[in-house]
């Protein structure tokens, strides 16, 4: 994983050792990825992953940190993969909508609508 | 404010919550209009690379296709508060990312299936798709200028809708048009679990003038 960046395209195909999917349980694009507080940063791991981790101190929705990060979803998915393997994120599943609205964030919802 | 996550002793903390949307429709109809008048962002675009499975929902016959290629997803945010977000996801146009639609269809809240009363027949696949699905929609009537304002009854007909999905005429470039657009769309999704706020406070959502009962069958 060290050595000279070959370029973009290579450099995504070794991000993931070619593996096109996450490890373990699968996640919604919408999952909220969390990262573990940690007492000291993992030193040994590549940019991607540490941006990654920056990036999830906030609770941040798979999609915002593929954007975040422009890296293709696939691969995105396969770093929060690794991370959550490594103990060092943790990836909620969410709760189908129509189940985890209550009637308070239903009012927040309309009224944050309105008030855009 | 940080996000209080780590602080186990303080009062108990609302889990960060993120609803999806999803914006259908036919190709230029204008979802990705949509999506940037709402968004508190540049929508963002993120690529799913496509493995050769996924190709594999082609209908190619006989080609066994190993091309990799990739699908432009796009993405609207609204923030509500910390910890509580709208996203808006427009869907892929192309039925060869039927597959994509099913991932984004798991436990979203409801969709906009955006028309053009000129190309109606283009947003059938959504409309089928999503009443298979038994996701919510609402078909928001995108009004082009010049286009002529249809009546919703006749588009309720046209499209075949059972008369409960509320029709909307809208205007994807004006933002108070899609505010109510996706306020008609959580309060028809909640399925009136909750009393609406809309009657005490004196709002009118205007889809209610079409719900009216449409044609049976």
């Amino acid at each position: 994983m060290t050595g000279e960046d070959p370029g973009p395209l290579v450099r995504l195909f070794g991000l993931t050792g070619g593996r096109a999917r996450p490890l373990g349980e699968t996640f919604d694009l919408v999952a909220i990825v969390t990262t573990v507080s940690m007492t000291f940063e993992p030193a040994d791991l590549i940019p991607e992953y540490l941006a990654v981790l920056s990036a999830c101190r906030r609770p941040t929705p798979v999609a915002d940190v593929a954007a975040q990060l422009k890296l293709p979803l696939n691969i995105t998915r396969v770093i929060l993969g690794d991370l959550r393997r490594e103990g060092l994120v943790t990836i909620d599943r969410p709760q189908p909508a129509a189940q985890a609205i209550d009637e308070r964030i239903y009012r927040e919802v309309l009224h944050g609508l309105r008030g855009l | 404010m940080d996000y209080a996550a780590s602080e186990p002793g303080v009062t108990e903390v609302t889990p960060a919550m993120a609803i999806k949307i999803l914006i259908a429709g036919g190709f230029g109809v204008g979802k990705t209009t949509m999506v940037g008048t709402i968004s508190e962002i540049r929508p963002l675009h993120t690529e799913e690379l496509l493995s050769e499975r996924g190709i594999g929902v082609d209908d190619t016959s006989g080609v066994e296709s190993k091309i990799t290629t990739t699908v432009a997803l796009d993405f609207g945010r609204i923030t509500i508060r910390e910890g509580l977000w709208l996203y808006l996801f427009g869907t892929p146009g192309q039925n060869r990312f039927w597959f994509m639609w099913d991932e984004l269809a798991v436990g979203a809240l409801g969709a906009v299936v955006l028309a053009d009363t000129r190309r109606l027949q283009e947003c059938f696949p959504a409309v089928d798709y999503f009443e298979q699905r038994g996701l919510p929609f609402v078909v928001a009537v995108n009004c082009f200028d010049g286009a002529r304002r249809h009546d919703p009854v006749k588009v309720r007909r046209a499209l075949g809708l059972d008369g409960v999905a509320p029709i909307v005429l809208c205007d994807v470039r004006d933002r108070e048009s899609v505010k109510e657009v996706l306020t008609t769309l959580v309060t028809y999704a909640v399925g009136g679990a909750f009393k609406a706020p809309t009657m005490s406070e004196g709002d009118t959502i205007r889809a209610d003038a079409s719900s009216v009962p449409g044609s049976p069958g």
